[in-house]
């Protein structure tokens, strides 16, 4: 049983020796990281670890100065920002990045849209399609968003707003989902909510989690990456990353009550 | 609904029949006709300035560049003594005009913002200088179009452009047209991606749209929509000028669409009317008209804060 559950373990998206320089100062420092299908993988690390500037390059936000980035085997560090997106690498930001002004139907509509086609029809109304709208709708449910569909989306609560992100992501029906911070500036109870969904969605994506909540990040990850300065520190399982003293070391400090 | 907004509506209801009834009014006095017609023009040309400002979020003051190439092509490409077919030389100018833009929106719309609004001028006044300078075109004075087109379909014939009240009513019913053919391309789906790209170009290139591709459609159809406008004011006038492709003119439409409510299309026909009406009494007062012009214009551009569309939608939609 055990060894078939692992054999259906696929690399989704994989780093090589992944570089991003601002002129003399290293942002990421030869990154090397392999993320599996249906599991949610985290990455830690104290302000300016280069976390989300690994979020940046593997959506293809930034370019790499080294390194590779492949996609179930393929490289595609070269290809085109919005070609990320088109492969099914959808991302959420750290700042809330929403169309305010549409409702939230229509912000989600806009993420399905994309692979429907007819993108560049000049006369048929983007309203025809009910497929379209229900695709979305059921983007909106997923994330306990339901009953805000009509309502302009700069109207809904900030945590609705973190929600209405990851709906938009999911609208484009991706295989990896980036999530930067997605429970940044929330309450307790909001993070909750955030944390019920990411159990449920991490079962059908590969997630790449970058969070400041370590209760969180714990609770779950399958895999974990800390990251310190750059460079990648330590991967493994929560309990493995746990007991790693270099963690302690470098990056906690007198970090016990973390932990 | 196409017309979603009841003041739009209201709008159309009262403008087009109105301008539709105003020439049996004035059957005797072909300058008010010819007056209109030439601001019905110039509207057709905001309207698409409009498009790429409001609506895309593409900032230019190049677009009389357009403008002045609806003249001077029909010049370039029709016979001097023969009367050619106004339907197919519209086509013809549209299409020429959509591939110049597409080869000056593949540079210009690798920039944006200030910049972009410095590179598209640039481009305007290269084209400007280069007709006014070459002998061949006329140079400062321009040139004369000595044969009008006739406009029949299939033999029929519905306008003659001679004739003052036939050519209002054909720049009504393109300026109607326009209207329409915005109104459906705001609403499509392409509508939908160029909706999104103006609010966040950022989230809609994560979403997986080459943004520049959306950015290039829309500027090849505003120009040659800018280029249509200009063949009209070519044929209604008998000439081309240089001052078609002056900056000044890219910057009257570009105020002309603040004041009427950028994005908003209509608002362009109410903006340049309002223009154009407050330039047409004040001329007439005094001397110094343009100093009360620029006052007036500072005055309504503050108190309206979206201009005259959006200060009227405040008004009317608010009951809804």
């Amino acid at each position: 049983m055990n060894t078939q559950v692992s054999l259906d373990i696929q690399v989704m998206l994989e780093t090589q020796g992944l570089c991003k320089y601002w002129g003399g100062l290293k942002a990421l420092d030869g990154v090397s990281l392999q993320f599996y299908d249906k599991q949610l993988h985290g990455i830690v690390g104290p302000n300016g670890a280069g976390k989300s500037t690994l979020l940046n390059l593997l959506c293809g936000h930034y370019k790499p100065t080294h390194g590779r980035i492949m996609h179930k085997g393929e490289a595609i560090e070269a290809i085109k920002p919005h070609a990320f997106a088109r492969r099914g690498i959808g991302r959420s930001f750290q700042k809330t990045n929403i169309y305010p002004g549409a409702s939230c139907l229509e912000n989600c509509c806009v993420a399905v849209q994309r692979r429907m086609g007819g993108n560049f029809n000049l006369l048929r109304s983007r309203y025809s399609q009910k497929v379209l709208d229900e695709i979305a709708s059921d983007a909106l449910d997923k994330v306990g968003l339901g009953a805000r569909r009509d309502q302009i989306a700069a109207q809904i609560s900030y945590g609705e707003q973190r929600q209405l992100e990851i709906a938009m992501v999911l609208a484009t029906a991706p295989q990896v989902l980036l999530l930067d911070e997605p429970m940044a500036g929330m309450g307790h109870e909001e993070s909750q909510l955030i944390i019920e969904l990411l159990n449920r969605l991490k079962r059908e994506y590969c997630i790449v989690l970058v969070e400041h909540d370590m209760d969180a990040v714990f609770e779950l990850s399958d895999q974990l990456t800390v990251m310190v300065d750059g460079q990648h520190l330590t991967t493994g399982t929560v309990s493995q990353v746990r007991d790693n003293p270099r963690v302690k070391e470098a990056y906690l400090g007198q970090g016990d009550e973390v932990f | 609904m196409l017309f979603n907004k009841r003041t739009e509506r209201y709008f159309i209801w009262l403008f087009f029949p109105l301008a539709l009834l105003l020439p049996l009014f004035l059957e005797q006095n072909t300058f008010y006709v010819s007056k209109l017609t030439s601001v019905m023009i110039f509207a057709l040309f905001v309207m698409s300035l409009d498009y790429l400002v409001g609506r895309c979020g593409l900032i230019t003051l190049g677009h009389a560049m357009f403008y002045g190439l609806g003249g001077y092509l029909f010049w370039m490409i029709a016979p001097e003594y023969e009367a050619v077919n106004f339907w197919v030389y519209t086509f013809y100018i549209c299409m020429i005009a959509a591939a110049v833009a597409l080869v000056i929106g593949f540079l210009v719309l690798r920039t944006s913002g200030i910049y972009m609004i410095m590179i598209t001028l640039a481009f305007a006044q290269m084209t400007f200088y280069f007709f006014s300078d070459s002998i061949e075109f006329g140079g400062n004075d321009g040139l004369f179009i000595y044969v009008k087109p006739e406009t029949s379909i299939f033999g029929l014939s519905f306008f003659d452009l001679d004739n003052p009240t036939h050519f209002y009513y054909l720049c009504l019913l393109s300026l109607f047209n326009t209207l329409v053919f915005f109104r459906l391309l705001i609403r499509s789906r392409f509508g939908r991606v160029v909706d999104a790209i103006h609010e966040n170009p950022g989230r809609t290139t994560a979403l997986g749209y080459n943004i520049f591709l959306f950015r290039l459609m829309s500027y090849v159809i505003a120009s040659a929509l800018g280029a249509y406008a200009g063949y009209l004011f070519t044929l209604q006038y008998g000439f081309v000028n240089p001052s078609m492709l002056a900056w000044t003119t890219s910057g009257s439409a570009l105020v002309m669409s603040i004041l009427g409510g950028m994005g908003s299309i209509y608002g362009a026909v109410l903006g340049t009317f309002v223009y154009e009406g407050l330039h047409y009494s004040l001329e007439h007062l005094t001397e110094h008209w343009l100093l009360f012009m620029g006052a007036l214009i500072i005055a309504m551009v503050m108190l309206f804060k979206n201009g005259i569309a959006g200060y009227m939608e405040k008004l009317l939609e608010k009951r809804v």
